[in-house]
């Protein structure tokens, strides 16, 4: 559709794009970084001047529904189709909010239950999800998006791993605890406050810094934020504010090297939208943003922690209902987007993500999707391809002056928890929202297939994957089997043993550990967490 | 004249909030008071509707069609002659079985103009004047 010539055209960061660019666009500030080489500070050009040469990125789907044997086999699916890693999803309902499948409000909705990843209440869940997976030499996620799950789901992770044989300190991957889905895109009936939150994900870093030096602690998800509503500039400044919550944590514990914190937060998610130029320059603004971080607030300057790790997501939330087949095509942009950016790994949304968790075909298509990129189009063949361009340059420098606007804007809210205690952010994103369905509805902007071109020749059906039906049943069941079997009076001593720890000051790690090796259950557990530090207080309705 | 009353509910226990929250704004903008009350069940929607006394409730669904089922059954068995319309991710299955039921289904990509004018065709079926307006 032909624009008026006149018409201002802003990004999504609400920067003003010109009809084309030159070097005196370039802001001043962001002069100086352009002739450096990737694997230089400050990094916006990549991780390694080889790139993707020395190691391509991850093909890293979100995966899992209904039983842990469902999911089990899903990934196994994903593994045998190309995935280079893996990610389990834990069901939202009994998951996130630290519930057994016989807590009242799971049980007013058992229907739901496995929708949205496998239901894992206890150990055994686990080790059942995990069989004959590649844990030694795969890189894998053990779930725990949401903060208050995380130190279970990677205490049933890693007490699987150490029953299989495998030494805790060799093990790579990582959790996730994330604030931003955690207390701002998707937010649970119960959670605990945000201050216990900061001292569960310290607590990790603190451990994982202590015994596991492959594994990312916590990986904060600019994702989270961007398909909640934050423009891509505060997706950036929301996430280093937020990261300066840890590291400032851990500074204060002084119990672990700083250097071992940085290191273990320096893997981040980022969302790739559809915007092309403006996602690949935010991918290079983070890393150089992460290397100005370091060195100015924390005087880090060695290269293997103050070059940011990116994980990319494309957005969920750029995928249409409408003519589903399209979502093939915007998986394949805002995957290329991410690439372009020089991001370490990649997961591509299912064509049927408007509609529910992928379907096997959406599944593979998005793996297939990232192999096309790989393997036929030599976009890993040069690091930066888009380096030293007057437009991208100039987006990179932009977004890194917006962004630590934004972040200063945090700071004066009094920080990042603030911000999301007092619904500073969610405002942010709402207001985000409501323009960017305006611009919709006013014709704007067009989306195909939904606001134009809306025919559809030979219409693709498809109706959203339902994943099994036995998934409550079987939890149930399970749930039953492992009390009655379990060493009651150890399961409730350990039960007891973390209480006394969340009541005081010492890690929660080694208890948790200890609980879920007796065979303590997700919901007793949340329950502990409930008794003690009792529920955050939600900001806004939804 | 009184703004009329819209109550939005979610039926499940995932807390995206993205579109009931841009729903329950054009709706207030449309001169409706919104009660949004979150994730509930359904003896909790069924008694939200009684409590506020509502003109028309808003589901928002994004898991099993039956959760919604079951609280539309609540809704219909104390309040038959209340309207309802829903929204989420459903599949177009789920969709069919809604409007079955007389439910009308507005997935991700709808426009906010038709649901506010279906907010209002809902409430007063014999006026398509805006409801909420003074």
């Amino acid at each position: 559709m032909k624009k008026s010539e006149s018409e201002q055209i802003r990004s999504a960061s609400g920067i003003e794009l010109k009809t084309f660019y030159t070097k005196d666009d370039i802001p001043k500030a962001h002069e100086p970084y352009i002739n450096t080489s990737p694997g230089e500070a400050p990094y916006h050009r990549g991780f390694h001047k080889k790139g993707y040469r020395t190691k391509p990125w991850r093909i890293f789907q979100l995966s899992g529904f209904g039983k842990p044997e469902d999911e089990n086999e899903r990934i196994k699916f994903l593994l045998k189709n190309g995935e280079t890693g893996f990610i389990m999803e834990h069901d939202r309902n009994t998951a996130d909010h630290c519930y057994n499948v016989d807590h009242p409000q799971v049980l007013a909705r058992r229907e739901d239950v496995g929708l949205t990843g496998a239901v894992m209440q206890s150990v055994r869940d686990t080790a059942i999800c995990l069989e004959g997976l590649p844990i030694e030499t795969s890189f894998g996620h053990a779930g725990g998006a949401v903060v208050q799950h995380a130190p279970f789901a990677l205490a049933s992770y890693w007490t699987v791993a150490k029953k299989l044989g495998y030494q805790l300190s060799k093990l790579a991957g990582t959790g996730q605890s994330d604030f931003n889905l955690t207390y701002l895109g998707c937010i649970t009936k119960q959670q605990i406050p945000t201050k216990a939150g900061l001292r569960f994900n310290t607590d990790i870093i603190e451990f994982c810094g202590k015994e596991m030096p492959n594994w990312v602690p916590v990986s904060i998800a600019g994702y989270n934020g961007a398909d909640s509503g934050l423009t891509p500039d505060q997706e950036l400044g929301s996430l280093f504010a937020n990261a300066i919550e840890y590291l400032d944590e851990v500074q204060r514990r002084q119990s672990i090297p700083l250097e071992v914190a940085a290191k273990g937060c320096a893997g981040v998610s980022f969302r790739a939208s559809i915007h092309i130029f403006e996602e690949a320059a935010k991918m290079r603004a983070a890393r150089l943003m992460w290397s100005q971080l370091l060195k100015e607030r924390y005087n880090i300057t060695e290269p293997k922690i103050a070059n940011l790790r990116i994980h990319c997501v494309t957005a969920g939330s750029k995928m249409t209902y409408q003519q589903p087949l399209n979502n093939i095509v915007r998986g394949t942009l805002m995957g290329l987007a991410a690439v372009l950016g020089g991001v370490q790994s990649l997961g591509v949304s299912g064509y049927d993500e408007a509609l529910s968790i992928p379907s096997e075909h959406a599944h593979q298509m998005s793996v297939r999707i990232q192999q096309i990129l790989q393997e036929e189009t030599q976009l890993a063949a040069v690091t930066d391809p888009l380096g030293g361009s007057y437009y991208t340059e100039a987006l990179t420098g932009l977004l890194v002056e917006k962004a630590w606007t934004f972040f200063e804007e945090i700071q004066d809210q009094g920080g990042y928890l603030a911000c999301l205690d007092n619904g500073w952010l969610h405002a942010k994103a709402a207001e985000n929202q409501h323009l960017e369905f305006m611009e919709m509805e006013h014709g704007k902007q067009q989306l195909v297939g939904v606001t134009c071109a809306e025919e559809d020749a030979s219409p693709f059906q498809i109706d959203g994957f339902m994943g099994t039906d036995d998934a409550f049943d079987v939890a149930l069941e399970r749930l039953n089997t492992v009390k009655r079997e379990r060493h009651e009076r150890g399961a409730s001593a350990s039960l007891k043993a973390l209480e006394k720890a969340c009541r005081g000051e010492d890690n929660i790690m080694p208890p948790i550990m200890d609980a879920v090796a007796a065979e303590a259950t997700l919901g007793e557990i949340g329950d502990v967490y409930r008794e003690v530090f009792g529920d955050w207080n939600i900001p806004i309705q939804f | 004249m009184e703004h009329k009353r819209i109550l939005m509910a979610k039926t499940g226990l995932d807390g995206h909030w993205r579109g009931p929250t841009i729903v329950a704004r054009a709706l207030r903008d449309a001169g409706y008071e919104v009660i949004m009350i979150g994730m509930a069940t359904s003896d909790e929607i069924v008694r939200a509707c009684i409590d506020e006394d509502v003109d028309l409730v808003g589901l928002n669904i994004g898991g099993h069609i039956k959760v919604a089922l079951r609280a539309i059954e609540a809704i219909k068995l104390e309040r038959p002659d209340l309207p309802i319309f829903a929204g989420g991710t459903i599949t177009p299955a789920s969709a069919r079985q809604l409007e079955s039921l007389g439910i009308e289904v507005y997935p991700p990509g709808s426009q906010l103009a038709d649901i506010v004018v279906a907010a209002g065709r809902l409430i007063n079926s014999d006026s398509f004047s805006q409801a909420g307006e003074d």
